[in-house]
């Protein structure tokens, strides 16, 4: 199979995912008679020798463009893929990938499935698995139209770091004239707390609807802060605005790895389990013995989480 | 400036016990005893609309509200609150296929709709739904118009009858773009993540409005390319290993000496 790797350059998460795609490479296409190659998309402002260095691939195709926008990649991947034949497009995991992915199998008549978690390279199909119906679910899904466009699901196949290789560049396109934005009237960037740091978190206190208020929910943040933890919440908590967006985990929120995970007051339903599964040990303390969080964690509490997340907090300080 | 806002509604799958997880041969799943309502992200897009709608009434602009999905008779509360809250064609397009994992189908619908009933500005719906997790139906709805897309939106402001300024969640902070209609914008984690309630009144007065059913049949499907071949419980079990204890106290002491404390001290 021919696969290509699309890295976007111009993302500052660019380490993270091109280590993403190194491990989901590993992992589904690691053994098998596949060729795989990369298409580097950069910015002038970027350093481009830099950029080679999260190339996973020895071949390498560089894109030159203005800057990151969806429909000028899309337009760029036309004029530099013209007369390519591939079996399998690999795009970033997130939503960029996504949205890149489903686009360019449709431009392509090709197939498109994102968020997924592993693939199977059969004669002429795609074996692919994603989680479905609120994640409650693994479907099995077949795609049957070449070129298969695929972005994974964050953190599926874990990261590996990027090897230092020799690469061979294959193409050099200079495409920065190219310009899809003209909608586009006027465009402001600024810095906002974002789910970034819960990603990196090492410890995270997380509080669910059980809290049942915007009070219990700054309590809850303030005794995160006493036991050096990180605070999220679930989606239910955020929705009630008890806490910002950016506190989020779940499968559209932080997706985290931490080494200790406390869990208070929340169910544990799949989409916020998806935010945590990565976690190296898992505590939940909730009041319901039958919750599900209860025996998706490692150890469990029944009982009211303040009470005892008090009793911790004197011990830690002990 | 004319704001189609496309949404589902969909059982509140949190209320299943394992044992309701039961899947026929024809990979359906009974879900049809739950409580509906609406996507998160669906009903984020919804209370934009109608905050957007208030803006650009102060604006002295003349917005127009819409909304479209494609469900089956369970929708029907949904859409009589909707009407209630002043959307106006409130409209269901009755499809029997399953849909389920069928986003260019799903695409071709909304498309074709807004292609038959113009004007039409913007296309708002949120970036998945709960069921296929798809999340692809916007981004081909665009495909499909051949209109620009944005992606994560979180607020939408307007600024004329023709323009409008979008929000939307980028790596390590907010996008804000002004950006010519028409375009499909995919609503994602936005603050305002709650449809209001109507009011009695507007209940009475607007809700029984009847709202407007088309068929699906009507409408070409597009070839997929992607077909569903099972579907299986996804587990999420670790050891869950009871902590012991008569006592918030005693309970908290066992779990910092066994569990925590060797974890903690090597972070």
């Amino acid at each position: 199979m021919i696969f290509k790797l699309i890295l976007i350059g111009c993302s500052t998460d660019i380490t993270s995912r091109a280590e993403e795609i190194n491990a989901f490479v590993a992992e589904n296409l690691g053994s098998g008679d596949h060729v795989g190659s990369t298409i580097l998309f950069y910015s002038p402002e970027e350093d481009r020798n830099e950029l080679l260095r999260l190339v996973p691939t020895e071949s390498v195709k560089l894109v030159c463009i203005a800057r990151y926008q969806p429909e000028t990649i899309l337009e760029a991947l036309q004029t530099v893929e013209k007369e390519e034949e591939t079996d399998l497009y690999l795009f970033p995991s997130g939503y960029a990938g996504s949205e890149l992915a489903v686009r360019w199998a449709f431009r392509t008549k090709g197939s498109s499935l994102v968020h997924v978690s592993g693939i199977e390279c059969r004669q002429n199909q795609l074996i692919a698995k994603k989680k479905v119906y609120s994640d409650y679910l693994f479907g099995t899904f077949r795609l049957n139209k070449k070129p298969y466009c695929i972005s994974p699901v964050r953190a599926s196949a874990g990261s590996v770091p990027v090897q230092m290789r020799r690469h061979v560049i294959v193409g050099e396109h200079d495409l920065t004239l190219l310009c899809k934005d003209q909608f586009i009237k006027a465009s402001r960037w600024s810095e906002a707390d974002t789910t970034a740091s819960l990603e990196k978190s090492k410890f995270i206190l997380i509080g669910g609807r059980g809290m049942g208020n915007e009070k219990n929910t700054a309590n809850l943040r303030e005794l995160a802060g006493s036991l050096g933890a990180d605070f999220g919440v679930t989606r239910p908590a955020a929705m009630n605005a008890w806490a910002p967006m950016d506190k989020l985990v779940g499968v559209s929120g932080a997706v985290t790895k931490p080494e200790v995970c406390i869990v208070a007051g929340a169910s544990g339903a799949p989409a916020f389990y998806a935010g945590i599964e990565k976690s190296k040990y898992i505590v939940a303390i909730n009041t319901d013995s039958k919750a599900p969080i209860m025996r998706s964690s490692d150890v469990a509490v029944v009982d009211d989480y303040k009470p005892v997340l008090d009793e911790l907090v004197k011990l830690m300080k002990a | 400036m004319n704001i189609l806002v496309c949404f589902t509604v969909m059982p509140e799958l949190e209320l299943m016990l394992d044992d309701d997880w039961v899947v026929d041969k024809n990979l359906h799943i009974d879900v049809g005893f739950l409580k509906q309502s609406l996507n998160c992200f669906d009903e984020s897009a919804l209370e934009l609309a109608l905050r957007f709608s208030e803006a650009a009434q102060n604006l002295h602009l003349s917005p127009k509200l819409s909304a479209l999905t494609i469900a089956g008779p369970e929708a029907t509360a949904m859409l009589k609150t909707l009407s209630a809250l002043r959307f106006d064609p409130v409209v269901r397009i009755d499809s029997e296929k399953d849909l389920r994992f069928q986003s260019m189908s799903i695409a071709a619908i909304l498309s074709q709709y807004v292609v038959d009933h113009p004007p039409q500005d913007v296309v708002l719906t949120g970036i998945q739904s709960g069921i296929g997790e798809n999340a692809k139906t916007p981004l081909l709805v665009a495909e499909m118009l051949e209109w620009p897309c944005i992606t994560q939106v979180i607020e939408i402001e307007p600024v004329d009858e023709t323009e409008l300024t979008v929000t939307c969640q980028v790596d390590n902070g907010l996008l804000q773009q002004t950006i010519q209609a028409p375009c499909v914008l995919a609503v994602g984690n936005a603050a305002y993540s709650y449809l209001r309630v109507p009011t009695l009144k507007d209940r009475i007065q607007f809700g029984k409005k009847a709202h407007e059913i088309l068929y699906g049949g009507d409408f070409d499907a597009l070839e997929e390319g992607v077909e569903l071949m099972d579907l299986n419980l996804a587990k999420q079990e670790r050891s869950g290993t009871l902590i012991e204890g008569a006592t918030p106290k005693e309970k908290a002491a066992t779990l910092y000496a066994s569990c925590l404390k060797e974890r903690l001290k090597k972070l």
